[in-house]
């Protein structure tokens, strides 16, 4: 890949369309072009300043919601009622539900560039079950303990007690994700609760949209369901981090989690 | 009476199930829908400039997404669709818009916004930025938008715009060097010269 296909697939590589191999190549090139990396680093600054500066105007949806809901309630008790589905019940419902939520974790799998898919969908899985819905898993939570299993897990860097202003690091464990081993932490702040993951880099490519740029690491983002994953690479660390919060959340949390790990 | 005693047991219980069906219907669009207004309305404000009309075209947006919600496939993509009918929309009221005349809303939209909250990004900043994708064109105000606030890729782009990928990567290129002029003129602009050095290259062949 030379510099005039980096130009013109940089659209694809920063949205996360690139398919794995294509995606590698890329990085391959950036690596030893200082030229495109540059350009790419000012860009990916660019598109975080037009991003965070739009998200910022903020806006009230109360009224439009309300109008929403009050034509679709006048559509329903009316002549434009939705026609009936067939075999209508309480156990239809619930077996649908059931089937839609498989579809959606398929629909993850399949949405996305299939070898970093995985980890993506299973780091949500992974958060939504063992830190959402708290089920039970066997944490560590002493710090000294989750030091050892972090070096255990040949992460080398110290971990960070305190993440974004007031997140502090509560609990451990080691989990796997798409057939790798990572150490799942959890930064609490009380009622909230964000999961981090890490594990030594090897080399896998992370694919997904460049959402940000800091501490000269590219902060790529994902969304599987109603979970949000942004992730980043250090030099000898691969992180993903996984919140149920809004996807720009995830994004706060990658940078507060990519300036605490420096390697 | 033997025959009368099912009838009248079952019109009641068909007429439950209606209900039932609906209501269950209006909470799974109400979940799965419901939450991407915010989004929609970002987008509509951008591209219409008149909040009045943007809220009209979001509402607009979702009364015929839930007429439409049975073809919606589970597992797919909600917000895709979403802005798929939104844009169809747009560009359809564009095209009525030359030959009719202008409607002036006597809503008040602005008075009933939340208050601001403090936020990380200055007002300046937020007028700049605003200022600049005002000044871009129609195409390219969308893509990035899109792409860039909204976090779609190239190929749902593609498919919400009814356009070529190629189209949309372009678009996109030429959205963020014309962004960049507007926000950091004096930056390098390797890729832009690197794209216009292609292009003559293509038009002399």
């Amino acid at each position: 890949m030379n510099c005039s296909d980096i130009t013109e697939l940089a659209p694809l590589y920063v949205a996360g369309d690139l398919e794995s191999e294509g995606a590698a190549e890329f990085d391959a090139h950036l690596k030893t072009c200082p030229t495109c990396m540059a350009e790419l680093e000012t860009q990916a600054r660019l598109d975080a300043r037009f991003r965070e500066a739009l998200l910022a105007d903020e806006i009230d949806v109360r009224r439009v919601n309300r109008r929403i809901r009050e034509l679709i309630a006048a559509g329903s008790s009316g002549s434009v009622a939705p026609p009936p589905r067939p075999n209508s019940g309480r156990w239809m419902t619930a077996a649908m539900g059931i089937a839609a939520s498989f579809l959606l974790v398929a629909a993850g799998y399949l949405l996305m560039p299939v070898h970093v898919a995985r980890v993506y969908a299973d780091a949500a899985t992974d958060h939504q079950m063992e830190v959402v819905e708290h089920r039970p898993r066997p944490w560590i939570s002493d710090r000294s303990q989750i030091a050892a299993l972090a070096e255990q897990q040949g992460i080398q860097v110290s971990l960070p007690l305190e993440l974004a202003s007031n997140y502090h690091l509560d609990r451990a464990k080691v989990c796997p994700l798409d057939g790798h081993l990572y150490l799942h932490l959890v930064y609490s702040d009380g009622p909230r609760e964000f999961s981090l993951f890490l594990r030594p880099r090897d080399g896998q490519h992370l694919t997904g949209a460049i959402r940000g740029f800091a501490n000269g690491r590219f902060l790529r983002d994902s969304s599987v369901g109603s979970e949000h994953i942004s992730s980043f690479e250090t030099t000898h660390l691969t992180a993903m981090v996984a919140t149920d919060e809004p996807s720009d959340a995830a994004l706060l949390f990658a940078k507060a989690a990519s300036a605490a790990l420096q390697d | 009476m033997g025959q009368a005693g099912p009838s009248r047991l079952c019109l009641p219980l068909f007429v439950d199930g209606i209900a039932t069906i609906v209501t269950v219907r209006q909470d799974e669009f109400e979940r799965i829908a419901m939450p991407h207004s915010r989004s929609l309305l970002r987008v509509a404000r951008r591209l219409a400039f008149d909040p009045a009309t943007a809220e009209d075209l979001v509402q607009e947006t979702f009364f015929r997404a839930w007429r439409s919600f049975d073809q919606f496939q589970a597992g797919t993509n909600m917000r895709a669709w979403l802005f798929r009918i939104l844009f169809n929309l747009f560009y359809a009221q564009g095209r009525q818009k030359s030959t009719a005349p202008t409607l002036v809303s006597l809503d008040a939209p602005g008075r009933e916004t939340e208050p601001q909250s403090p936020s990380r990004t200055s007002l300046v900043e937020v007028a700049e930025i605003s200022n600049a994708l005002e000044e871009l064109s129609s195409e390219h105000r969308t893509v990035l938008l899109l792409a860039i606030v909204e976090g779609f890729t190239c190929r749902e782009m593609a498919e919400i715009l009814s356009l070529p990928i190629g189209t949309v990567m372009s678009r996109l290129s030429r959205g963020r060097q014309a962004l960049r002029e507007r926000l950091a003129p004096t930056a390098p602009k390797v890729w832009e010269a690197r794209a216009g050095a292609g292009r003559a290259r293509k038009e002399m062949g």
